[in-house]
């Protein structure tokens, strides 16, 4: 006797039902209304589904087992069938992991009920039709291969004398999934006689055989499940046939109770963290490079969205790296916040998406300030988080369009599991241990199947991308990145904990674990540098922020990485100049920061361009005043009454205002001088006073004679302007005649009784058959009735399409819009 | 964090911290696979050049020795990124084989079918590859060979030469390190011998070697080693007798083995001794002398002076490939950015040594270079502000001012042997006027260059007047103070070259004095400060001074 799962699920107790939903959290959204329900919904696909996709390929294989041993009268086994199955191979698991297995399964509620009488949940079937990737029994499929299953000796005898394509074909649907297609025409028996003509086969000794799919339908081996005659098909390899075909690996395929195991060579532990800390280096280097060149010069955003190609190529070029790693790297970047759109100035909102461009946000001067080990924390952060598959871009999407960097094209919602379980598999692994890509994915594909096959590609790209970002090191998870990844996953179990994030504040401002771990790895920041006498500066190691902010003006930065190299060069000391250091500020700036003697030529360089600098001065002014006589001009100079003009003495013979010319020369000639202005090519401008008219207008002798004459008509116009007129005159009538039903008014005694909309297409018809008028009344698109009087000319996919006699035009009409149909009487 | 000496730059290039007590040792160690790119006092900068690296995988390192050095000895974390582009490189190092087969003579035969696959598609062989033989293999023309593996280089996909070098026409030649016709016996420098072993475990290539440091022992040493008949490529006569000389007292050639193939002579001899300029020289805009490289079977060429290569014998070059060649330079940068093709024709670097090293181990002269700055007067100052682009230069370099700020310079080393050098003709004549000297000029016939440079040698002339001829390999060891006037524009090998004149280790351990005396707030300020990167690069710290410096405080007169 069975029971339901509903029963069974009545049956427990609080604390197991409490169990099961702690598994299998995706029950109780939104919370069932009972357990009847909740029984439902346990044993619905997307459910299953999703139960399944946790497990690894053990367990997996361990359901189907129980799936297999299934008792065909009540559908129940028992955990001593599904051992038996289990260990029928020959290699076969111990008990043990057996049992533990299933106890996962009747854990997860997909196996119920007491052992002797297991029942397997419902649902499962829906989600994966082929247990362990064999078919189904034969006695489901056809009744002749049923025949042929039943009689071992003959069934062996057919098998040994398939030929070898043939043979082939059937291990291939033997590891499973049992189910192949079938190209045309493969089924087709060939024509009488023309057997001899059939090319040969060298799968076959060169015999040949036809085709090798037509030869095992013909021999019952396979059954034909779908397609038509002549046409594609699809065949399905029986049970039993599956079964005895896996006699050497076991009826459940090779069965591992383990993970593969990693054969690479583990790497030494601390240079796996070295070549990882120097990554971390070049990729905050490299991130600050590429976001400066935004700021120098902002991108503008794509109609469509994200950054254009040649944009990105151009960043890519200025800031020295591929182009794959400058899209990895602003990506990270946007979703660290360190980058963000503004409007263009001067945007029109009225374009979708245009006028805006990509520029460092201001938490990017934040991130600026804080120490090597924290940039790299909050870039590798937003990377584990960030919902983009970074690979995409540069690919073309479904519509054939370049996917571009920070587009919605490459947002992909399964891109931060994907990332967490790639670094989980290297985290469970022994610290420095470098598996190769493929045995990651061997691993990733034992742990859950279901969830890694078919992202091969995306779990490649992760592993490239934490290479990049200095996560891994020499291939294998660092120090700080094991460190780091712990934090991010605890935060998360933590941020469901704790939805206030009361404790995430009071943490805030606390370096992490990763930070001080990475920290320890970097190298500290160093105050000082070597000058040499070819006027480089080598700073041994990272700058700290003031002295590279102190060369960032004095000199030009030649060569980037572990140490800096710059180089003074009469231009750079001239920007320093400009930037408001005097010549003993540097002298004293390079003394005091260098650890070796200042070279001679570098003083010296020094003295020189500040000895030109200024020697030329640029100003502006609104006027002058010249004169050859020194006198006169110290006279003006000195003249009270032009004390409001602001002059200045240039040179003995010129004197500036900041103001106009015009405002000086009256100010002058009231104060009783002869000033005399001039143009800017030094002559002198006469003026004599201008008289001031009005614009020109048109006299009035120029328009017609008569305003109130009455323009000709001509005969065409004429007629054009009745038939106008005859036109709205029938529309009027035409409104006024349209029956109360198709108008939707209802009448001053009740409602009308509107007829159904069946009614209505009936109508239709009949008047397509007749080709009769028929009034119309419909909803338009702005939600109005309306009404119309037609000639109906089809009924078809939805829609009606009709004549209207009075406009002579072919109207088309939403079948769902109309609401009535009346034939005019 | 170890603190090392190393630290290694995202950009490729090493800096060497030469104070720290393990430079040394990491010098070694990444010498074999980085280039020298700079040495100036404290850190010494290497660079990691594809080249570079397959040169190193060509001696036998593979990249996990190259990857080991760099962790090693770096003070900082390497970044992930760069070791793995550092094996890359070096992975694609010998996928083509260049070999002789026993059927069908020099093949291009690979170890990675796709590679070959895509080479033979490029456009940049068209021409080069002949009959394809098998999947892996390919025919190549003999004559082709050295454009194969340019062309390959330049590709990416380096050739492993294999075909191996022909020995030439046997010759003995031996050095004659015990002293010959009575000469003091001698031996090979440690560096020299180093440079020679480097050279012949290669087979082919370039040693860089400080002017006054015996590039043409490493000549002639290499010629010991080949023992064949060896052809000698140099610049202009005068060297050529020079190195005629070096070789008869160092070797144990004679003087009848010996001939000199230039625009007064045309001998072939075992050991030839040709001059650019007569390979070069076109009769019928056909070059007719470049017979000379078929003349005989070279078992070795050698090109004195390898940056001033012409571009005709690069061409040459190209089908030499089956012969040992040797390049021989002080200053390996070629104003027109060849540096390159020297490599790629001749053969990478072999050797390399620092100036300073070289100079602290005492086997060239320690120099002070000093710039002096002249400060025109009012008319020249306006004659060069109103002169046109292209005369601003000479008016700058030549000024008058220059003359009595030189006279001065002259008289303050009375005892020492002087060299006036300067390109301009009308103002080497005024200086030999004002400083009553003999001029050395194009138009001076050898008969009287070699008059001059004995009288020079042999002490009697104190003051040389020299033009650009005194940029190339003439001998003066006693010269020890050079005063430079005018230029070849920003030339940096011209600078190093004239430094190189003064740099012959004087017997007592003197120092020598490099002047350049330039016009201030000129275009000549800054061509000097051009020219002076090579040598600042290598380490030569360079004072400036103002000439009222020198023109001021009086020196005890010698009179």
């Amino acid at each position: 006797m069975t029971t339901s799962l509903a029963d069974h699920l009545r049956s427990l107790p609080d604390e197991s039902l409490a169990a099961l939903l702690q598994l299998r959290p995706d029950l109780v959204v939104p919370v069932p209304a009972d357990v009847s329900a909740l029984a439902i919904r346990a044993q619905s696909r997307v459910s299953v589904a999703r139960a399944l996709d946790g497990l690894d390929q053990f367990t997996l294989q361990i359901l189907d087992a129980a799936r297999l041993t299934r008792d065909p009268a009540d559908g129940t086994t028992s955990t001593d069938a599904v051992l038996a199955m289990a260990t029928a191979g020959p290699h076969p698991p111990a008990p043990t992991a057996v049992r533990a297995a299933v106890n996962r399964l009747r854990a997860l509620f997909l196996l119920y009920g007491p052992e002797s009488s297991l029942q397997i949940v419902g649902g499962i079937d829906e989600v994966s039709p082929y247990p362990a990737g064999l078919g189904r029994p034969a006695a489901e499929l056809d009744p002749r291969t049923a025949a042929l299953c039943a009689d071992p000796a003959k069934l062996r005898r057919t098998l040994l004398a398939a030929p070898p394509s043939a043979r082939a074909i059937l291990d291939r649907l033997a590891a499973g999934p049992p189910v192949g297609s079938v190209p045309p025409g493969a089924l087709q028996a060939p024509p009488v006689g023309a057997e001899d003509a059939l090319p040969p086969d060298p799968t076959n000794g060169g015999a040949p055989t036809g085709s090798p799919v037509r030869w095992l339908v013909d021999h019952r081996l396979l059954v034909r499940i779908s397609g038509g005659a002549g046409g594609t098909g699809t065949v399905e390899l029986p049970r039993e046939i599956g079964l005895l075909l896996r006699r050497d690996s076991g009826p459940l395929g090779p069965l591992r109770t383990s993970p593969p195991p990693v054969t690479a060579a583990p790497r030494e532990p601390k240079a796996a963290d070295s070549a990882g800390a120097g990554q971390t280096m070049e990729v905050v280097r490299l991130t600050e490079a590429l976001l400066e060149n935004l700021a120098a010069e902002p991108v503008p955003v794509l109609r469509s969205g994200g950054l254009g190609v040649r944009e990105l190529r151009r960043l890519a070029r200025v800031g020295g790296v591929d182009e794959p790693t400058a899209a990895l790297l602003l990506e990270v970047a946007y979703a660290a916040g360190l980058l963000g759109e503004m409007d263009l100035p001067g945007a029109t909102t009225a374009r979708h998406g245009a006028d805006q461009q990509v520029l460092p946000t201001a938490g990017y001067e934040v991130w600026r300030a804080s120490s090597l080990a924290q940039r790299w924390e909050q870039l590798a952060r937003a990377w584990l988080t960030m919902t983009r598959q970074v690979g995409l871009v540069g690919q073309r999407d479904d519509r054939d369009r370049p996917i571009t960097v920070l587009s919605a094209e490459a947002e992909r919602a399964g891109a931060p599991l994907a990332r967490r379980s790639v670094l989980g598999v290297l985290a469970d692994l022994e610290p420095a241990t470098a598996p190769t890509p493929e045995e990651v994915q061997e691993l990733l594909d034992w742990r859950a199947p279901r969830r890694s096959r078919g992202r091969e590609a995306a779990h490649r790209e992760v592993l490239a991308e934490a290479a990049t970002l200095g996560v891994t090191g020499l291939g294998a998870l660092t120090s700080y990145g094991r460190l780091l990844l712990a934090d991010v996953t605890a935060g998360d179990e933590r941020g469901a904990d704790d939805p206030l994030g009361l404790r995430m504040e009071a943490e805030e401002g606390e370096p992490s674990t990763a930070v001080r771990a990475l920290d320890a790895l970097l190298p500290a920041p160093v105050d000082h540098f070597l000058v040499q006498a070819d006027l480089s500066v080598v700073v041994p190691g990272p700058p700290d922020p003031a002295l590279a902010a102190e060369l960032e003006v004095v000199a030009e930065q030649e060569s980037a990485g572990g140490a800096s190299v710059y180089r003074v060069t009469t231009a750079s000391v001239r920007r320093a100049l400009d930037a408001g250091y005097s010549a003993d500020d540097l002298h004293g700036l390079f003394r005091r920061r260098s650890r070796t003697p200042v070279p001679q030529g570098l003083t010296y360089l020094i003295d020189d361009v500040a000895r030109k600098h200024g020697g030329l001065r640029v100003g502006s002014a609104g006027g002058y005043v010249r004169s050859d006589d020194e006198a006169l001009l110290t006279e003006v100079l000195a003249d009270r009454r032009l004390e409001s003009l602001a002059l200045r003495r240039l040179a003995p013979t010129v004197l500036v205002t900041p103001y106009q010319v015009n405002r000086m020369l009256l100010a002058l000639r009231d104060a009783g001088y002869a000033p005399v202005p001039e143009d800017a090519s030094g002559a002198a401008v006469l003026s004599r006073p201008k008289t001031r008219r009005a614009p020109a207008r048109v006299s009035v002798a120029a328009r017609t004679l008569d305003p109130l004459a009455t323009p000709k008509l001509s005969m065409p116009r004429l007629l054009g302007v009745v038939e106008q007129i005859r036109r709205g005159d029938a529309a009027a009538r035409a409104a006024r005649r349209a029956p109360a039903v198709v108008r939707g008014v209802a009448d001053r005694t009740g409602p009308v009784a509107v007829p159904s909309h069946s009614d209505a297409l009936a109508v239709l018809q009949q008047a397509v058959r007749d080709k009769a008028l028929v009034w119309v009344g419909y909803v338009d698109a702005h939600g109005a009735t309306a009404s119309r009087l037609v000639r109906p000319v089809s009924i078809g996919a939805g829609y009606l399409r009709a004549e209207d006699e009075r406009t002579e035009m072919l109207h088309t009409f939403a079948l769902h819009r109309i609401t009535a149909a009346v034939l005019q009487e | 964090m170890s603190g090392g000496p190393l630290i290694v730059q995202s950009d490729k290039t090493l800096l060497l911290e030469i104070d720290h007590p393990d430079a040394q040792a990491c010098r070694m160690a990444i010498a074999p696979f980085a280039e020298l790119e700079r040495s100036p006092e404290h850190v010494h900068t290497y660079r990691l050049t594809p080249l570079g690296l397959w040169n190193a995988r060509a001696a036998g390192h593979d990249a996990e020795s190259v990857v080991d050095a760099l962790i090693k000895f770096s003070r900082y974390p390497v970044p992930h990124a760069l070791l793995v582009d550092v094996a890359e490189t070096m992975d694609r190092y010998g996928r083509l084989q260049l070999a002789n087969d026993p059927a069908h003579g020099l093949v291009l035969r690979a170890l990675d079918r796709v590679v070959l696959v895509e080479v033979a598609k490029s456009k940049k062989l068209a021409g080069m590859l002949g009959n394809k033989i098998d999947a892996d293999t390919i025919a190549v023309h003999p004559s082709e060979r050295g454009r194969l593996k340019q062309a390959l280089l330049k590709l990416g996909w380096p050739a492993e030469d294999l075909a191996g070098y022909v020995d030439g026409e046997a010759h003995p030649i031996e050095l004659a390190e015990a002293g010959k016709d009575g000469r003091k016996p001698w031996t090979l420098r440690s560096y020299q011998r180093e440079a020679v072993e480097a050279f012949w475990a290669g087979g082919s290539g370039v040693v860089v070697l400080p002017c006054g440091a015996g590039k043409t022992l490493v000549g002639a040493a290499a010629m010991a080693e080949a023992k064949a008949t060896t052809l000698i490529l140099v610049t202009n006569t005068v060297a050529g007798r020079q190195w005629k000389r070096e070789l008869i007292a160092r070797t144990s050639l004679t003087e009848e083995e010996i001939g000199e193939y230039s625009g007064e002579r045309k001998e072939i001899r075992p050991v030839t001794i040709a001059t650019y300029q007569v390979l070069t020289s076109r009769r019928g805009g056909a070059f007719t002398h470049l017979d000379l490289f078929g003349a005989r079977d070279w078992g070795l060429v050698i090109y004195d002076e390898v940056h001033l290569l012409p571009a005709p014998i690069f061409r040459f070059t190209a089908d030499l490939q089956a012969r040992r060649r040797l390049g021989l330079t002080a200053t390996l940068v070629r104003e027109d950015g060849r540096e390159g093709d020297v490599f790629s024709l001749i053969g990478p670097k072999r050797y390399d040594a620092p100036w300073k090293d070289i100079e602290s181990q005492g086997w060239i002269a320690p120099a002070e270079c000093i710039e002096v700055r002249v400060t025109l007067t009012d008319a020249e100052r306006m004659a060069y502000a109103t002169a046109e682009a292209e005369e601003r230069y000479r008016m700058a370099a030549t000024a008058r001012t220059k003359l009595p700020v030189v006279r001065a310079l002259v008289q303050r080393h009375p005892e020492e042997q002087t060299l006036v050098i300067g390109a301009y003709i009308d103002q080497l004549h005024q200086l030999g006027e004002y400083l009553d000297a003999p001029i050395v000029q194009g138009s001076t016939t050898n008969k009287e260059r070699e008059r001059l440079f004995d009288a020079f040698r042999s002490g009697e002339l104190r003051t040389l007047v020299i033009s650009k001829v005194g940029n190339f390999s003439i001998d003066l060891p006693e010269a020890a103070v050079a005063i430079q006037v005018s230029g070849t524009f920003g030339s940096r090998q011209e600078e190093a070259q004239r430094l190189g004149r003064v740099l012959r280790p004087k017997a007592d351990g003197r120092q020598a004095h490099f002047y350049t005396v330039v016009s201030r707030d000129t275009i000549d300020t800054e061509y000097a400060a051009h020219r002076q990167r090579f040598l600042a690069e290598q380490g030569y710290a360079y004072t400036i001074v103002d000439a009222d410096d020198v023109l001021g405080p009086k020196l005890p007169s010698v009179d």
